[in-house]
């Protein structure tokens, strides 16, 4: 099938091949099938994903994550339960959140005051609001389980934090 | 997205298209046509990649709620990149690849790690029927359900090199090997080869069950 063009011999060599192959590609046919019937994206999850279209914030910038304790921090041994670091950027603009089973706190840097919204996802409450103080500090109660994003408005802009699952 | 970079293996000359050539050719008109606000071209995007998220995910054996959670941080944050994204043409990659990296932090953040080797998966009924699981039903399909329950279970103890890659290749339209290359962090031109491997092992433990 690849360098053999003189078909005088293997001839049959190559039939077998081609009916390996051919035998693969039933039978990876045949798993698709069985994953379309035992274990098939949840019709409630492509519905999400379909809203998701309308979550996009166009005005908003984007602060990209630059670090997060998961991936880049070294564990320390028998602490299990340290809280999640990370940090978003955009530009000039840094925001540092630590999440706990209890909720989030930061600072956005440089400092200066900010109204952050916590959004979670196409929950249709109001986002939870917090206010960062003229050092940037912000804290609260929020839960933050499952997909959750930060919204800053600051000056005179708005800047939104890539989807995260907390 | 196609396997012109690729160095050819005798794997990539075979005869059918993944979904390299044929389904994924509009992926990047869609991904143009999304960014100019067009739903319905997002819509499409998500009908056609979603089972491809879905299928990394659940290649990782992440949980049902832990599954849930990284499929929809996958699509909002594709939401949110959708302008940024340099080669529109391979947002299955880009979505593959996200949904591998969101699916380790997962794995890595313990305590929420709850394996779904359950074998509940196998009697599980979703409220959605799908029209194939709709044919479960009918009496006369008995035995076909059979034969996907005993295929589905062989295929679950496999080794777990085989059952993540099995489990994207499993996608509906069939995934490019770029976009299996980024859901499994595997080279290109080794899918071919393990592709091969694990189906033929897989035929191997259904023939010893007699399932073939």
């Amino acid at each position: 099938m690849n360098a053999h063009h003189d078909n005088s011999d293997d001839g049959y060599d190559e039939a077998v091949l081609n009916d390996a192959e051919f035998d693969d590609g039933l039978l990876e046919g045949e798993l698709r099938g069985a994953a379309a019937i035992l274990d098939p994206v949840p019709a409630e999850l492509r519905r999400l994903a379909v809203e998701a279209f309308m979550l996009r914030d166009l005005d908003a910038r984007l602060a990209e994550l630059t670090f997060d304790s998961l991936v880049d921090a070294i564990p320390v041994r028998g602490v299990t339960d340290a809280p999640r670091m990370l940090t978003f950027r955009a530009g000039e603009l840094t925001v540092d959140v630590e999440v706990t089973e209890r909720g989030v706190m930061g600072q956005v840097l440089p400092p200066q005051p900010a109204r952050i919204e916590v959004l979670g996802g196409l929950q249709p409450t109001a986002p939870a609001t917090l206010t960062a103080d003229a050092m940037g500090r912000f804290a609260g109660d929020v839960p933050t389980a499952g997909p959750f994003a930060l919204r800053l408005r600051t000056g005179g802009e708005v800047v939104v934090t890539e989807w995260l699952r907390a | 997205m196609r396997a012109v970079t690729v160095p050819a293996t005798a794997y990539d000359d075979l005869p059918y298209t993944r979904g390299g050539a044929v389904d994924r050719a509009d992926v990047g008109a869609l991904v143009q046509s999304a960014v100019d606000g067009d739903a319905a071209a997002w819509k499409a995007l998500v009908e056609g990649l979603s089972p491809l998220v879905w299928s990394v995910v659940r290649a990782h054996r992440l949980s049902d709620a832990d599954a849930h959670e990284v499929y929809q941080t996958v699509w909002f944050r594709f939401a949110q990149h959708l302008g940024r994204i340099r080669e529109p043409h391979k947002a299955g990659a880009w979505l593959a690849s996200t949904a591998r990296h969101e699916s380790l932090k997962v794995i890595r953040s313990s305590r929420r790690l709850t394996p779904t080797d359950d074998p509940q998966l196998l009697d599980r009924v979703s409220e959605d029927r799908t029209p194939e699981q709709s044919v479960l039903d009918s009496e006369e399909a008995a035995a076909q359900s059979e034969r996907v329950r005993r295929l589905w279970q062989e295929f679950e103890e496999l080794g777990e090199r085989c059952r993540q890659l099995l489990r994207v290749l499993m996608a509906s339209p069939p995934p490019s090997y770029q976009e299996v290359s980024a859901a499994l962090g595997i080279a290109v031109g080794s899918i071919g080869p393990l592709r091969q491997r694990c189906l033929r092992r897989l035929r191997a433990r259904l023939d010893a069950r007699g399932v073939l």
